[in-house]
């Protein structure tokens, strides 16, 4: 419950984010969240809640296809090594490794220039993650498949009369892949919100047009890269953007340590 | 039932084969990149040599040729001399000060990952520790090396490339790569998450009850699942690399992939992909020796009787 | 007419002069620390055949020495290795005579053998830079008749001879005579050239050691280029003397230098102008109203003062509008033509009428379909001028038409906006930086090959306008070249292939211990030996 309430607070942000931001106020530069409800100002004087909502827009549906994606390797993995072919596993298991071992930001970043700059986005960034990833979930998958029994299992459920369907998707992924599978996407979502904080800040710094979302919008590393001098000095009035890109990435990390939470129950 | 040296061996096929399919498949993709730096430099409709560049640079007979030619100077030693990263520098020389300084700055933060891995294995680490390391792992490895770069800047101004300064980067992006993004608190729990599920398995009640130590029951049987797990941290690390030392300004490997990359500098990338390659290969190599000697460890142990076990599990 | 070249000295004051730069630079080396500064970024590359960018030419300057130079003090062409130029052969050719004394970092002496290399490894096919295909319309050859004396030919007359010989000089020795200068050659890293200090290149900044020589007397023994993203931690580390200097100082921290007193702000004439390149080629933009009406929509001021925070009626203002290809100070700015600093919507309504555009919704059609034009702008100007993508497309949002914005980085502006291939665009925002000789020819010529409009971003083409590129490029004298821009000024300003937006300042910062530090347009460094840091 208390997953699916962040993750419906994300999507209402997300839904209700404006194409662009508002004018600007210069006299509200960098107001406070007293002066400026709920999270402050930039220094044109724009709210920051638009650049939650603007960054929730660029983050969530992404980081989630990602997440459904390595899922869905993650059982992909586990029903393989069920079936017990040794060829499978081992062809499996030989392009999984080629896939973990390639440099991820080069991919990524090779993706991101590939896409025009008028039309770029966080979703195939997203999946090529997921696609690199999804070889150590399903890795993982597999091994609490192999021990089960893999193959033994699924024929000792046979012989009780269990359909195929049954006992794949009930007894093998529902009952005993259920929590690898959830944390390895929740891990994959929160990567994806992370890696898209750091590809926006290596675009600012590097002089690129934004790799992860069209140049009109904002995104939560905006609000980091706006707050983070207040730190290390002084008289810089932007804890509050500091703060509330802070609570963007705590959200979606409870979003993802809920779901875990979830699907380790029983 | 499988057989057991079916996975080690596949690892061991794949550590020879990498470092010959990575930098191909690498060379495909930045191939694919719109234009090509012989046009950045030279464009044809200001300059009138981007031809005889691309030539010179085997950029006008295709990937196959291209990646053919690189390949075979390489193993000779010969890198080339980089394009647009730096300049008429060897590449030689980029990887001679890249590659040591990447290893030191992932064996450095995987420090602090294999300590909090231990501590929870053994339960030195209590679980209500978590939430401390999932909120520190809340803060993006982006802002923790703005505050790590900017911190250095302020306090070193124009001497921040020296040798102590340098240093000083190293821990910073050591300790931004080991805590931040969660990848403490992932390695954490991800190890706890192991040994609890393999704790309720019935062979280690069973050790209980006879008294044995239940850790030393379960080690064999989670160890190549821990050195999997262990084997993509660094993988992890070594991808979030990329953003540290860009952030912090370390000459590392991470850094030569990511200008490499956006400048379009196929000799750096290539080179640093492959070396890349190599560190997964040696990886593959460990875990895959892992698992021959816990195969070999169960092969000499003795076999729980049939009945008291479903599972192929060892008894200590 | 045989005439000494300006600013050259007789020999014997030639000898006094290398024995005091020696005395000077021994005393200096016994003297402090590296004057260190912040550059906008690393220079990519030393060599001068290959600068892409205004910190590789700022870099270049402290390294080499081009052949002629205009005074950073009072615009006087100059040199500081040629004692003597004229004129021959009907004034086909330009003969050279260099002072005595000259010395390569390498210790070798500078010869007329070095000019003529210089000469041929831009007219070699196999040096492949841009830079060198600029020369190659200008220069024939060159024959180096005494080791002091070099004839270089040009391919036609030039009224300004001189302005054509800005090059920089390259060693013979270090190519072993090979003219053909490749990018990623060695020195590129570790370059070698008669300016007055050593430059050598790391991977996280440049290192320059003075060089004393006849003509160059750096009393800095040493400098150190840096790079530093954040605009926010350059002036913090300048204000705790982290670091002496910074070149090029965003108008959002301009205040922060200014309000203290160790920290002077001092003018670096860039002789640079935005402006919102047009697409005359696409869609609703084809009609000269459409562009005339995109004019007028523009609200320069508002644009001002909510990207460079420069408030309406703000005196010494570091952002001067413009209303054509030129700086307000430039000889060739037609003062005639007024700028336009609010907007105008009613007008720009009326124009867009009469272009045959209709309004639904609110929103302007064209031919039945609606209106987005698709702004890019070049990358780095976001230090400059925050959110001007932005307010450029709310702007024209208010005035009713849809809006895509994206960001162009370097390479893409390199590869398609400079070589007409961005056509996916409708409006580009961008920012032209010249020399004190503004030449804008390469921008709205009608591109034909690599020798003319090489650098029309939307491969603009106006006969008229031609004509005028024509005419001054055929002028022979000053006020004839003067005459022929003022009315490509005024023709530019009525066609519109450009929005033209301002000229703004661009201002560098040093501590005040560093005196003497006049900086010369463009070039930066052209006159660093008389800086002193104490």
């Amino acid at each position: 419950m208390l997953a699916l309430g962040a993750f419906a607070l994300l999507a209402v942000a997300a839904f209700a984010a404006p194409a662009h931001l508002v004018e600007p106020e210069p006299s509200r530069s960098f107001a406070g969240p007293l002066d400026a409800w709920p999270f402050g100002a930039d220094r044109a004087g724009r709210p920051l809640l638009e650049y939650a909502q603007q960054g929730a827009r660029v983050v969530l549906g992404p980081a989630l296809v990602a997440g459904c994606v390595v899922a869905a390797s993650s059982v992909a993995g586990g029903l393989l090594r069920c079936v017990g072919d040794p060829r499978v596993d081992a062809a499996v298991q030989g392009v999984g490794e080629v896939l973990g071992a390639l440099p991820r930001m080069v991919v990524i970043l090779v993706t991101a220039l590939l896409i025009p700059s008028t039309s770029r986005g966080l979703l195939p960034l997203a999946v090529a993650w997921a696609v690199l990833a999804s070889p150590g979930a399903m890795d993982e998958a597999a091994a609490v498949a192999e021990r089960l029994g893999g193959a033994r299992f699924v024929e000792a459920l046979r012989a009780h009369g269990f359909s195929w369907t049954r006992i794949f998707l009930f007894h093998v992924v529902a009952l005993n892949l259920r929590p690898v599978v959830v944390r390895q996407a929740a891990e994959v979502v929160t990567q994806v919100t992370f890696l898209e904080l750091g590809l926006s800040y290596l675009a600012v710094q590097d002089a690129q047009a934004s790799f992860t979302h069209p140049d009109s919008l904002k995104s939560w590393a905006d609000l980091l890269y706006m707050g983070y001098p207040s730190i290390v000095l002084d008289d810089i009035p932007t804890e509050h953007a500091l703060w509330t890109g802070l609570a963007m990435v705590a959200l979606v990390t409870a979003i993802a340590k809920f779901a875990t939470s979830a699907a380790r129950a029983r | 039932m499988t057989a057991w040296w079916i996975r080690p061996g596949v690892r061991l096929i794949a550590a020879i084969i990498l470092p010959l399919v990575v930098p191909a498949i690498i060379t495909l993709l930045i191939w694919a990149l719109p234009g090509d730096p012989a046009e950045i430099i030279c464009p044809p409709e200001t300059c009138g040599g981007t031809a005889e560049l691309a030539a010179r640079w085997n950029l006008d007979a295709g990937a196959w040729n291209f990646f053919r030619a690189w390949m075979g100077d390489a193993a000779a030693g010969e890198f080339g001399r980089s394009w647009r990263v730096e300049q008429g520098l060897p590449v030689r020389d980029l990887l001679d000060e890249s590659i040591p300084t990447t290893l030191m700055l992932v064996l450095a933060a995987l420090v602090p990952l294999v300590l909090g891995a231990v501590g929870s294995a053994t339960g030195l680490i209590p679980p209500r520790a978590d939430g401390g390391f999932h909120t520190v792992g809340l803060v993006p490895a982006v802002v923790f090396a703005l505050l790590g770069a900017a911190y250095v800047e302020l306090e070193y101004g124009a001497q921040s490339f020296l040798p102590g300064a340098n240093r000083l980067r190293l821990v910073l992006g050591a300790l931004v790569l080991g805590l931040a993004d969660g990848a403490f608190a992932a390695a954490v729990s991800g190890v706890r998450g192991l040994f609890a599920a393999e704790r309720d398995q019935r062979y280690v009640g069973i050790a209980l009850l006879r008294g044995e130590r239940p850790l030393a029951n379960m080690l064999p049987n989670v160890a190549p699942a821990l050195a999997g797990q262990l084997r993509a941290r660094v993988l992890h690390l070594l991808s979030g690399t990329v953003v540290v030392e860009v952030v912090l300004r370390i000459n590392g490997l991470g850094d030569l992939l990511w200008a490499g990359t956006l400048l379009q500098d196929f000799g750096v990338v290539l080179a640093a992909a492959t070396a890349f390659a190599l560190v997964s290969a040696v990886l593959l190599v460990i875990q895959a020796l892992v698992e021959i000697a816990v195969a070999m460890w169960v092969r000499r142990a003795p076999t729980v009787r049939d009945g008291a076990a479903a599972s192929p599990v060892v008894a200590a | 007419m045989n005439r000494p070249t300006p600013g050259s000295t007789p020999p014997s004051a030639d000898r006094r002069g290398v024995l005091l730069a020696l005395g000077i630079a021994s005393a200096a080396l016994l003297a402090g620390a590296p004057l260190s500064f912040y550059e906008e970024q690393l220079p990519g590359t030393l060599s001068p055949l290959y600068a892409s960018s205004m910190a590789d030419h700022r870099a270049q300057e402290l390294v080499f020495d081009r052949l002629f130079f205009h005074s950073a003090i009072d615009n006087r062409m100059m040199s500081r290795l040629v004692e003597k130029g004229e004129l021959a052969d009907g004034g086909k050719s330009y003969r050279v005579t260099l002072k005595p004394g000259l010395k390569w970092h390498s210790g070798t002496a500078v010869t007329s053998k070095d000019v003529c290399f210089t000469v041929s490894a831009m007219l070699d096919p196999g040096t492949t830079s841009p830079i060198a295909e600029g020369y190659r319309g200008v220069l024939a050859g060159c024959d180096a008749t005494t080791p002091q004396v070099a004839t270089i030919r040009f391919t036609k007359v030039f009224h300004n001879p001189q302005e054509r010989l800005m090059f920089s000089l390259l060693p013979a020795e270090k190519f072993a005579g090979k003219t053909a200068i490749v990018p990623d050659d060695d020195f590129s890293q570790h370059p070698i050239g008669s300016g007055p200090f050593k430059g050598n290149k790391g991977r996280r900044g440049v290192t320059f050691e003075a060089y004393a020589n006849a003509h160059h007397a750096p009393t800095i023994p040493q400098m150190s280029l840096q790079e530093v993203q954040d605009p926010l931690v350059q002036v913090k580390t300048l204000q705790s003397n982290g670091v002496q200097g910074i070149i090029a100082v965003p108008p959002p921290y301009r205040p922060d230098v200014s309000a203290s007193d160790d920290l002077q702000l001092k003018s670096y004439d860039l002789r640079s102008w935005w402006f919102i390149g047009v697409n005359t080629k696409k869609g609703a933009l084809v009609e000269r109203k459409v562009r005339q009406a995109l004019d007028l929509v523009l609200d320069r001021s508002d644009l001002r003062q909510f990207t460079v925070g420069v408030k309406p009626g703000e005196q010494n203002s570091p952002c001067e509008f413009i209303s054509g290809p030129f700086v307000q100070s430039s000889p060739f700015y037609n003062r005639q033509v007024p700028v336009k600093e609010k907007s105008d919507r009613a007008a720009a309504t009326k124009l867009l009428n009469e272009a045959g555009l209709t309004q639904i919704g609110g929103r302007w059609h064209y031919k039945g379909t609606p209106v987005t034009l698709n702004i890019g702008m070049m990358a780095s100007l976001d230090v400059e001028a925050p959110d001007l993508l932005t307010q450029v497309g709310n702007q024209l949002s208010a005035a009713g038409f849809d809006r895509q914005e994206s960001k162009v980085s370097a390479d893409d502006w390199a590869r398609k906006v400079v070589t007409g291939k961005a056509s996916e665009f409708d409006l580009l925002i961008g920012k032209w930086s010249f020399g004190l000789v503004e030449e804008v020819n390469d921008l709205f010529q009608t591109r034909s090959g690599t020798t003319t409009g090489a650098r029309n971003v939307f491969n603009y083409s106006n006969s008229g306008a031609d004509q005028l590129m024509v005419e001054y490029n055929q002028s022979r004298t000053d006020t004839a070249a003067y005459d022929a821009y003022h009315k490509l000024h005024r023709a530019l300003a009525e066609d519109l292939p450009y929005l033209f937006l301002w000229k703004l300042d661009t201002k560098s910062a040093w501590r005040t211990e560093v005196r003497g530090n006049v900086i010369a347009p463009f070039n930066y460094w052209t006159e660093v030996d008389g800086w002193k840091f104490q």
